[in-house]
């Protein structure tokens, strides 16, 4: 029996099993994908981008998604829509695949009703901790998991215990020399990313070499601070871990109303079953999978799913609201910099805004509102390529299209600029149980009711206005923007809300169930709020301070 | 957006069945062997018509390398045989290039440019003949500008040709190392 069974080997498993096999217990971390290492990666488009090969196939393993058509409920299977909610199932996780551009949540993200008041149709309530009992965690994950970048003060940033990062930022492209003059020539404060992203070498990973495939790829040098790299490789060498790729949780058994006896796994290789038994278990599936685990692994003593005597299980999920935009800078009429620098590859932009993180002022009234960061069009050859190539509603094809793409690579680079803003929790987006449909071990899969609050978009097209702005100001040309209320599949949260009353909250404060004493939740399914930045460093924090939860639970028992 | 309606209601031939496009989950040896077999019958018999396309669309006067020249063909035949692409889109790739050999009521093959222009434009007048189209271009697209391992962008050319290179590491394995079947 081991001391811990972990279910996810993504930023939270990794965080949680980490922790605790440096403190010496026996943990076995479950991931229902395979393990790819640092030197099977490569930068191979055709694969990583363009085929389901790090996630299900849609036909064996999707969700359902239930959209509003007509003022009728309707959902749609993933095999059909296509609509894709997996975001990198191998060993590590997402975590392997991310952009890494990460920011804190500020203090008052951890208290935004208090702060700003009911909103009409959003289920917005305070969290049960506070960004002071956070941030040690927070540094904690800068050092040990690996984010550089370099601190400026602004208003809008939240306060630090340390005086800043220990990695330099990464190297960036001249284009910064453009985008910091036009913001400031708009009054607009920039500011250095932080990025998971190790800029020198660190503890058997080296740092960064710029392969201008970055976002979407597993990292060769082992510089992406992701869970597989930063976590789970130290926490094998200490001898304590038994890592099981390619093993799925089906569910998770109970013989009593209090506590977890064993999980039920499949080997996905052979499609045997096992029994895993521990003495606490942690689920750190991705917030929609989490939830419709514990849906799943409903019995006679908790006829509504594990965990859920509040029936707020898979209720008030969020992704991240906002959108994105781009423009593009061409070699005729570029500004500042030389065209050869613009085409530099590799070089990250670097920037984020956070200006617009609240907004307070006669004009536009106050309300939360949220981050902007700014990168280079991905920088996929075949993506690229195969882009915008019409004209007058017709396809190009022949000597004009030859002529489209060449200029297009030739002569211009995209900018674009990503906005994250709170995707409001509401009555009408969680996840429950699809009984119509089941996936290829036969379980119910899960069907995601999606709808964003209004308010979101209102958000988002208010910052999206000033970005466009500061690509005008950089001479851009065919700016556009897009905001809508369509998910980002891959910034998912909730689900699972902490919280100190049972009533209306699954987890307690250190993110255990209510119900059942030895099971913890680990991954973003416990954020009642999401914050207005990408959420993966508020994983890694949470997660080291779930670690140490039950690390003090362990030695009671 | 339902993605199959377009194959469901866009064609008569009804292929989907034939390759198994429901959800089936439990896939034998055998019946992969016969679906695999399956599918080199129907692709011969459409391969000279998507080669034509293909063609058609990147020929050799353009600042882009040519899909003969690329190996576009065979590439398109490895990758929608491969058992991660979409087995729904697959079907449809097949189904469309039938739907144009009945279109034309011939031989596209034996059309002259200006007849092949015209022919393919007025396919792509109807929905279903545009989404065929775009699959065909995509799946080019992806011939001249994927890592040459999978058999396209033959001598690194279509990689040269808009001086923009894959990164390192390059493969060592077709898509990582997942069994054709």
């Amino acid at each position: 029996m081991y001391d811990v069974v972990i279910i996810g080997s993504g930023a939270s498993g990794g965080a949680v099993a980490y922790t605790l096999c440096m403190a010496g217990y026996k943990v076995a971390l479950l991931e229902k994908g395979r393990l790819i290492g640092r030197d099977e990666f490569s930068k191979d488009e055709l694969a990583y981008c363009r085929r389901d090969l790090v996630t299900p196939n849609l036909f064996d393993e999707y969700h359902t998604a239930e959209e509003k058509v007509d003022g009728e409920w309707v959902a749609t299977p993933g095999y059909e829509s296509g609509m894709s909610f997996w975001n990198g199932n191998i060993v590590g996780g997402s975590s392997n695949f991310m952009s890494g551009m990460l920011h804190r949540m500020h203090p008052d993200d951890f208290r935004l009703k208090s702060k700003y008041g009911e909103i009409e149709g959003a289920n917005v309530v305070d969290w049960p901790i506070s960004y002071e009992e956070l941030e040690s965690y927070y540094a904690l994950a800068e050092e040990l998991v690996g984010i550089s970048g370099y601190f400026e003060p602004h208003p809008h940033a939240p306060w630090r215990s340390t005086a800043n990062f220990t990695q330099p930022p990464t190297k960036e492209n001249a284009v910064v020399k453009l985008l910091d003059k036009s913001c400031i020539a708009l009054g607009i404060k920039p500011l250095v990313t932080s990025r998971a992203v190790l800029s020198q070498n660190k503890a058997g990973r080296n740092a960064c070499y710029y392969s201008n495939y970055c976002g979407s790829y597993g990292c060769s040098s082992g510089a992406k601070s992701s869970s597989r790299e930063a976590l789970i490789a130290p926490a094998l060498a200490t001898g304590n871990l038994t890592l099981l790729s390619n093993t799925h949780v089906k569910k998770i058994h109970t013989e009593s109303k209090t506590s977890v006896k064993h999980v039920v796994a499949v080997d996905t290789l052979n499609g045997k079953e096992k029994h895993i038994e521990g003495k606490l278990f942690v689920v750190a599936a991705q917030a929609h999978e989490t939830a419709r685990l514990l849906l799943n692994s409903a019995n006679e003593y908790h006829p509504n799913g594990l965990g859920n005597s509040s029936g707020e299980l898979g209720k008030n999920l969020i992704f991240s609201g906002g959108g994105s935009g781009q423009g593009e800078l061409h070699k005729e009429g570029l500004k500042e910099i030389a065209f050869e620098e613009l085409m530099t590859t590799g070089l990250f932009v670097n920037r984020s805004v956070l200006d617009w993180y609240f907004v307070d002022n006669p004009k536009d009234g106050r309300f939360k509102g949220g981050s902007v960061e700014f990168m280079f069009e991905h920088q996929n050859i075949i993506a690229r390529a195969d882009k915008d190539n019409e004209e007058n509603g017709k396809m190009l094809w022949g000597a004009a299209l030859g002529d489209r793409v060449k200029k297009r690579f030739e002569e211009q680079k995209s900018i674009r600029f990503e906005i994250f803003n709170d995707w409001l929790p509401t009555d009408d987006c969680f996840v429950a149980l699809d009984t119509a449909h089941t996936d290829k071990y036969g379980m119910p899969v899960g069907k995601i009711r999606l709808n964003g609050h209004p308010q979101d978009i209102k958000v988002g097209e208010y910052i999206a206005q000033y970005c466009e702005k500061i690509l005008e100001e950089m001479g851009a040309k065919n700016i556009y923007s897009s905001v809508s209320a369509a998910p980002a599949q891959n910034l998912v949260a909730g689900g699972c809300r902490f919280g100190d009353d049972p009533k209306t909250s699954v987890l307690n404060k250190y993110c255990r169930s209510h119900d059942v004493e030895n099971l913890y939740v680990a991954d973003a399914s416990f954020m009642p709020t999401g914050g207005s930045v990408a959420y993966t460093w508020t994983i890694y924090a949470n997660a080291f301070r779930v670690a140490d939860a039950i690390v003090a639970h362990l030695k009671s028992v | 957006m339902k993605r199959r309606n377009f194959l469901i209601f866009g064609s008569a031939f009804g292929l989907l069945a034939y390759f198994g496009a429901k959800k089936d989950s439990a896939r034998k040896d055998k019946d992969n062997v016969r679906k695999d077999n399956d599918f080199k019958t129907v692709f011969a018999s459409v391969e000279s018509t998507i080669a034509q396309v293909q063609a058609h669309m990147f020929p050799p006067n353009s600042n882009l390398p040519s899909a003969s020249a690329m190996n576009a063909t065979f590439f398109l035949s490895e990758a929608i045989s491969h058992q991660c692409f979409d087995r729904d889109t697959r079907a449809f790739i097949l189904e469309g290039a039938q739907e144009l050999q009945t279109r034309i009521d011939g031989d596209f093959t034996a059309l002259t440019f200006e007849e092949k222009e015209q022919a393919l434009r007025a396919y792509e007048e109807t929905g279903y003949g545009s989404s065929w189209l775009s699959q065909i271009m995509t799946l080019t697209m992806e011939a001249i500008f994927s890592d040459p391992i999978y058999g396209g962008n033959t001598d690194e050319l279509g990689w040269k040709t808009l001086q923009s290179y894959g990164g390192f590491p390059r493969p060592t394995q077709k898509y990582i190392g997942v069994d054709h079947v």
